[in-house]
């Protein structure tokens, strides 16, 4: 019966979280609860558990926010550099499939980009889990990248000793040529994304530690905001719903 | 001489394999004469992103400047990175 109400002790050990944090996602509306009983408890519907599980985004999210590092599950982990290529273009074959190439190489090409970015700057550095979670969703058309890297603020921080927030961080990413691994010539990757996303209907949601961005088909500037929760590394999500 | 990008792949968007590709295509480019064009095709490439072609084609314009010709550059991603590449 996946209607049934189960209590959030319940909820909580399904989800792998504690009770404190299930309350959190429940008040910031990441999963709603029902109350009942003479004491107003909360409950939570047993679909909505389940559902919070097939959701590509939630899954990623939660394993990035996670303090506890565990792998991702084996269809979405990529250890490697190599099974992240194969995945991509695993990825760029059955969206070719539903629409043009051209429209379907953009959407690769955004993803390859910020996955290996992820292994770029990490590569041996990696502070607990090696590598990234990489999934995606043909059915509600996005595609979840995360990693529990240092993050970008980290990464920018051995060039550009002066930036002391996340949110400094994701703007320079977002709109100079800059790079954290000076002096070899990079530092062009994120401006990319950018290019293609506000060409195209396309949306990014990018958050690295406490700090987010979301950017759209036409956007011009780069508007960073706090996140309620911090994570490690990066994630991101890219929606291509309105490419189809 | 002609350089088929898709004999590295169709899919070309990490820095390390466009590394490699360069690296690995060193004997070809040390056989090409002094005024000889070089064409680089684009023909078949599904995608392409800035960190392939900075370790790739940015070295291949450096050491042959104006004689390096792009064709068929027409996928959207060769596009949008060769637009990139161009701003540095």
């Amino acid at each position: 019966m996946l209607n049934k109400l189960i209590s959030i002790g319940d909820a909580a050990k399904l989800l792998g979280v504690s009770i404190d944090t299930l309350r959190r996602w429940d008040s910031a509306g990441r999963i709603h609860s029902v109350r009942s009983g003479p004491l107003g408890h909360r409950y939570f519907l047993q679909s909505d558990v389940e559902q919070y599980f097939q959701d590509v985004d939630s899954i990623a999210r939660h394993w990035v926010e996670a303090p506890q590092a565990v792998e991702p599950t084996p269809d979405m982990y990529c250890k490697t550099r190599d099974v992240f290529q194969a995945r991509l273009e695993q990825f760029q074959s059955q969206l070719s499939r539903v629409t043009p190439l051209t429209t379907a190489s953009l959407v690769t090409a955004a993803a390859g980009e910020i996955g290996n970015n992820s292994f770029d700057h990490n590569l041996g550095n990696w502070p607990d889990i090696t590598g990234i979670l990489f999934s995606y969703d043909m059915k509600n058309k996005k595609v979840v990248l995360a990693d529990r890297g240092q993050g970008i603020l980290a990464t920018l921080k051995r060039v550009r000793p002066g930036l002391t927030s996340a949110d400094e961080a994701l703007k320079v990413a977002f709109t100079e040529t800059i790079s954290g691994r000076y002096p070899e010539a990079r530092g062009n990757g994120l401006k990319f994304v950018r290019s293609i996303i506000v060409d195209n209907p396309i949306t990014l949601y990018f958050q690295t530690g406490d700090a987010y961005l979301y950017l759209k088909e036409h956007d011009i500037d780069i508007n960073v905001r706090h996140a309620k929760a911090s994570i490690r590394g990066c994630f991101v999500t890219i929606g291509f719903k309105d490419l189809l | 001489m002609i350089i088929q990008l898709k004999k590295f792949g169709t899919t070309l968007v990490s820095r390390p394999s466009g590394k490699e590709a360069w690296l690995a295509f060193q004997p070809t480019l040390n056989q090409i004469s002094g005024d000889e064009e070089i064409v680089v095709d684009f023909a078949h490439v599904a995608v392409l992103t800035p960190s392939w072609a900075d370790e790739f084609l940015t070295p291949l314009k450096e050491r042959f400047n104006n004689r390096v010709k792009l064709h068929n550059i027409d996928n959207s991603s060769v596009v949008a990175t060769l637009a990139i590449l161009g701003k540095k």
